[in-house]
């Protein structure tokens, strides 16, 4: 990194500490200028540049000795160790801080009262991050309550990125406390309360990140303790923030579909995935999500009646993730209900890891549907008994509801001829004619439209630069003029020219 | 003193005969009185373990009897009120013995009540609550049974499921006939789409019907002609010919379509 040459050359002193090597004085440093981005952000009013503050959370996490340097930001915001905030942020984390005191470090603002509440909730959310990172669930908890309480009470609209994600590490921390969810004593249940509480300031206060932080934090704490009725009702109550970050949208359409995807409304559910899907990273740390969504997603298709394309397996950051998915696709597909039953069994522990055990037990009867629409397909007439050996049905009886129950819903063209056991399929009427095509282009159509919509409403000027386009435009319209009385001066010359001998046309 | 009372009104109330089930429901409310004077109806921290047992038992009896006396509304109820009794008794892990299997089996009954309403979202949704725990148990793999069976299709394992022998108690019973009525009105929604005719013997056999002439006034309450020992079911081409005609008949929204499709491409620079 540029900045540790920087550190190196400008601050000699620095090199006395020759037991810490070059990483941790940049992770200071860093936490040091953030200090200066937050007071930049209250100046400005432009939430990027506390965006960009919390973006460096994840540089800060990886830094060898974490507690120190966060306890040196500390100590450099605030100078005298006996301010109440100051004490707050010091208590959860270990002192050992003794090494760093003779840095070179300038407090940001003068005195004690002029320290920005940005300042202190960004290193508490540090604290809180540390915390995490070190396993210490019930202090982070405690620590947490505590902080999102003083939060609460601010109502800032520059402390609201830094709000969201101090909501967030504080249902983590409840998470994994004992007894986990789905347990119905879990700790998360106690804290849902106060996040209905914030969301609901949150709407008051308008403040879109802290909403679309917390209504997503309550989806998941409903759907960890099964509480499905309580997630529909939420969803119904609510309405997401359409300013909401990008990643809060492809949660909260996550979490959109499992719920849908539970109640049995199969193409609701697809509809929300596939959008979580698209606008989720596909690429770095955050891939896992793309992996749930996908699986999610794959499950739900199936449940549908369709099969996913091949060539989603194939992407080469889903490949071993999918591995499952892929050979109960394979089953589905052919309408094998043996091959289906075992590979269920042989890898159900990833299933109920994924939370996606109870749908895929769901599929038992797609396995079956498709494997007589396969039939149909193949043959003009097939009888009853043939039709009972190929899908492992138990009796013919059985047999000949299944096929009349696939009939009633449109899974096959067909009809039965009871006297003689036989299926019979109807010859398939000509897709092209009927308005199918027609329909499913008019749903791409406004599907692309609507996203070009989005994109134009979605762009970005910078500010104040319309009036610099005027003033470019007006001396571009200068320009003109004077080049057009140039040329009429000009021709005015060359008309003197053209009696002196220029040979025109 | 208000324990005593409760004590004997659930010892009266076990020993009640089928056809004195009629005085159950006065009796129930003096127990929910006893109850609330005792502040175990709603389960609190503050309740003793005592009597939340007592609390339980009564809720759960009261359950039954409204099972027995077919109403589901109450049934509902019932099960509403031991919500919280159970998921206390997940956190505390209260016995495995007698309790526990009381629980499945209002579970199980619970689950049963919402198939045969037809409320499979419900269904899926009670089942996502169980955590995995219910699934050993008789009185929920039962409705579960039941419920693959029916998704797919074969009516006949349904049939044989609520014939008798595989039903795990008497209170499932009571729910056999409603189930039974369920798949007749399924089988034949699905005969006709799928059979052109049929004779009525054999009609007979897949609707489980036992004499012709109820095949008969089955056939007429769903308007099937009956004629010659066949039903004719009313004719489908009917609608396929209404599919037909959207083509024409949709040519409106295609010119709307189109004249959108045109105005948006206008837009775009």
């Amino acid at each position: 990194m540029a900045d540790k040459m920087d550190i190196d050359a400008v601050n000699g002193d620095k090199q006395a500490e020759a037991v810490a090597p070059v990483q941790e004085k940049s992770v200071e440093r860093i936490i040091t200028d953030n200090f200066i981005l937050l007071a930049q952000a209250v100046e400005t009013f432009d939430a990027r540049f506390t965006l960009r503050a919390l973006r460096s959370i994840s540089t800060v996490r990886k830094a060898k000795n974490t507690p120190a340097p966060i306890l040196h930001g500390i100590r450099t915001a605030f100078p005298k160790p006996d301010f109440s905030a100051r004490k707050v942020l010091e208590s959860v984390l270990p002192q050992k801080g003794e090494v760093l005191q003779n840095g070179s470090s300038t407090p940001v603002k003068g005195g004690d009262e002029e320290v920005i509440p940005e300042i202190w909730s960004y290193l508490g959310v540090l604290v809180q991050v540390y915390l995490y990172d070190t396993q210490q669930y019930q202090k982070g908890a405690d620590f947490s309550d505590k902080f999102v309480d003083k939060l609460r009470s601010f109502n800032r609209r520059t402390l609201d990125p830094i709000g969201a994600k101090a909501y967030f590490y504080y249902s983590l921390f409840h998470e994994q406390l004992d007894p986990k969810p789905p347990s119905r004593q879990s700790p998360v249940i106690e804290i849902r309360p106060k996040l209905l509480q914030a969301q609901r300031s949150a709407v008051i206060r308008k403040d879109a990140d802290t909403e679309a932080a917390v209504t997503v934090l309550l989806l998941r704490s409903y759907i960890s303790t099964a509480d499905i009725t309580q997630a529909d009702l939420l969803i119904a109550q609510t309405q997401f923030p359409s300013t909401a970050s990008n990643n809060q949208v492809c949660r909260y359409l996550y979490y959109l579909g499992r719920v849908r995807a539970i109640q049995l409304a199969y193409t609701q559910a697809q509809e929300h995935l596939v959008s979580a899907t698209r606008k989720s990273p596909t690429s770095g740390p955050a891939i896992g999500f793309y992996q749930q969504a996908t699986k999610l997603l794959i499950v739900v298709e199936l449940l549908m009646g369709d099969i996913p394309e091949r060539s989603l397996f194939r992407q080469p950051q889903l490949e071993s993730a999918l591995y499952p998915y892929l050979k109960l696709v394979q089953a589905v597909r052919v309408g094998d209900l043996e091959a289906f039953l075992k590979c269920v069994e042989t890898h159900s522990a990833q299933f109920r890891k994924d939370g996606t055990f109870t749908l895929i037990q769901r599929l038992r009867q797609n396995v079956i549907k498709t494997g007589v629409r396969m039939l149909s397909l193949s043959y003009s007439r097939i009888s009853l008994r043939d039709i009972c050996t190929r899908l492992h049905i138990s009796s013919e009886e059985s047999a000949e509801y299944i096929t009349a129950k696939a009939i009633r819903d449109g899974v096959i063209e067909a009809s039965l001829d009871h006297q003689n056991g036989h299926m019979l399929t109807t010859p398939p009427k000509d897709a092209y004619g009927t308005t199918e095509p027609s329909e499913a282009f008019h749903a791409r159509i406004s599907a692309l439209l609507g996203m070009r919509d989005e994109c134009v409403m979605a762009m970005r000027y910078p500010m104040h630069k319309h009036k610099q386009e005027i003033a470019e435009a007006a001396k571009a319209r200068e320009r003109e003029r004077e080049i057009a009385k140039e040329i009429i001066e000009g021709e005015g010359d060359v008309d003197e020219g053209d009696e002196g001998g220029f040979e025109g046309m | 003193m208000a324990e005593k009372e409760l004590k004997s009104i659930i010892t009266h109330l076990q020993s009640l005969k089928p056809n004195t089930l009629s005085t159950a429901p006065s009796l129930l409310s003096r127990a929910k009185l006893a109850l609330l004077k005792l502040d175990a109806l709603i389960p609190s921290p503050k309740t003793s373990p005592a009597h939340l047992e007592l609390a339980q038992t009564v809720l759960e009896l009261g359950a039954f009897t409204s099972i027995h006396l077919r109403d589901t509304d109450s049934f509902t109820r019932y099960y509403q009120y031991l919500q919280p009794f159970y998921s206390l008794q997940t956190g505390s892990k209260h016995g495995r013995g007698k309790k526990g299997g009381n629980r499945e089996k209002v579970t199980g009954l619970y689950l049963l009540l919402l198939l045969s309403g037809g409320d499979y979202a419900g269904f899926h949704t009670v089942l996502e609550g169980l955590e995995g725990s219910g699934e050993e148990s008789e009185f929920i793999a039962y409705p579960v049974r039941l419920e693959q069976a029916l998704m797919e299709g074969s009516y006949d394992r349904v049939w044989g499921e609520t014939k008798g022998e595989r039903v795990p108690s008497e209170e499932f019973g009571v729910f056999s006939e409603v189930l039974i009525n369920t798949i007749r009105s399924e089988i034949a929604s699905c005969s006709e789409r799928a059979y052109p005719s049929l004779p009525i013997s054999n009609a007979k056999n897949l609707l489980f019907l036992d004499s012709e002439g109820a095949v008969v006034q089955f056939a007429q309450s769903r308007g099937w002609v009956a004629k010659d020992g066949r039903i004719w079911f009313p004719e489908q081409e009917a609608e396929n010919a209404a599919a037909e005609r959207d083509v024409v008949s949709a040519s409106g929204a295609v010119i709307e379509n189109t004249l959108g499709y045109a105005r948006k491409l206008e837009t775009i620079v």
